[in-house]
């Protein structure tokens, strides 16, 4: 599910983007580096809604970048074990389905028939987490889950 | 002490200490017995466990009902749903329901649009496909309304990973609820009226989908 989050990165900034733009500069840098990735703990970052901080900048021995902590709050998407989500089959094969929620790879064993593109409600039953990716694995053989609609019969 | 003290009166605050006969300091750590002999009334025994000092009559039912739920709120923790485990590890989140979610990322995209200026910004997959699903899953006409409906079940002890998990999957019915999130089903009987008045409340809520049967 969705989470609104604050988290803090440190940023290095090459002398070349200070002066009058230094924090529009360091905003953008953020964006780049953060916005698509995802990390175990969190999840995927989804969207930066804010800045709420920038700390002071202290320039590195050596190399003259500097460090700038800065907080941020952001959308991210983590699925937990246990949760119920309503996904779109992406790819069928016979030992089960491919289905995607948001940004979320989720893989069902299963041996009814299935086509891709039908919506299905299934329940997480695992998360496996890696430092940037988390693959899911779930089911639709509980009370109240299975397939939504059936691209055929639409 | 005197055994029989006719003017011996009863503290009302904790008792762990009150004096007794000697024979009850001598007794083991688990329960003192104090024996009482009032003016006319016949003898009346207090057992008192070391935990909790209540002064009253039921005394005796109240220990042991203490120790039982003391027991039961052992074996709940025991066994949390991962809903729960996981709120610890994002103390500082604020759990969004989708159609919330959507909202926000609505707005981040329409300032995109205006911010496009910069052409190096180009917005990634995850959040096309965070939008996507978001609105996909966005079933309701005005989810202020439904995110204060949902809050009041926060009192009953539904914490706000399940409240999301309910508003997302739009339930029917209380049977739903409790088998999409079981770790609701030991709360079912004081949960189970708020949750029915929530449920009528957010159904008119709901966005009417032309595709849905």
């Amino acid at each position: 599910m969705f989470f609104h989050i604050v988290l803090e990165r440190n940023m290095q900034l090459h002398p070349r983007y200070f002066g009058r733009n230094l924090r529009d500069n360091l905003v953008s840098k953020l964006m780049k580096d953060v916005e698509g990735t995802c990390s175990g703990k969190h999840g995927f970052v989804v969207a930066i809604t804010g800045i709420e901080n920038v700390g002071k900048g202290l320039i590195r021995d050596g190399t003259g970048f500097v460090t700038f902590p800065v907080k941020y709050q952001c959308v991210v998407f983590r699925p937990f074990k246990g949760e119920i989500l309503e996904a779109v089959v992406t790819m069928v094969n016979k030992m089960g389905f491919f289905a995607e929620a948001g940004p979320v790879q989720i893989f069902v064993s299963n041996h009814v028939k299935i086509q891709k593109d039908s919506e299905v409600r299934l329940k997480i039953i695992g998360t496996r987490v890696d430092a940037t990716e988390i693959f899911c694995i779930g089911t639709i053989k509980d009370d109240f889950l299975g397939v939504i609609n059936d691209p055929t019969t639409t | 002490m005197e055994k029989n003290g006719k003017g011996f009166s009863m503290p009302k605050s904790s008792l762990k200490s009150t004096p007794s006969k000697d024979d009850s300091s001598q007794k083991s750590k688990e329960g003192r017995k104090v024996q009482f002999n009032n003016g006319g009334s016949p003898e009346e025994r207090f057992d008192y466990s070391k935990s909790n000092g209540k002064s009253s009559s039921s005394a005796d039912k109240g220990g042991r009902g203490n120790t039982a739920n003391v027991k039961a709120s052992k074996s709940k923790e025991k066994e949390p749903l991962e809903l729960r485990l996981n709120q610890e590890l994002l103390k500082n989140a604020k759990c969004l329901m989708d159609c919330e979610a959507a909202e926000i990322i609505q707005g981040i995209q329409d300032q995109m649009t205006l911010l496009s200026q910069d052409a190096t910004i180009k917005l990634p997959v995850s959040f096309h496909k965070g939008l996507q699903y978001s609105q996909a899953n966005a079933r309701y006409t005005n989810t202020h309304s439904v995110r204060r409906v949902l809050d009041t079940l926060k009192k009953h002890g539904v914490v706000e990973g399940e409240i999301s998990v309910i508003a997302n999957a739009c339930p029917e019915s209380t049977e739903e609820v409790f088998a999409l999130v079981p770790s609701l089903k030991s709360k079912k009987s004081i949960l189970q009226e708020p949750l029915e008045v929530a449920l009528m409340v957010i159904k008119p809520l709901r966005k009417v989908d032309s595709t849905s049967v």
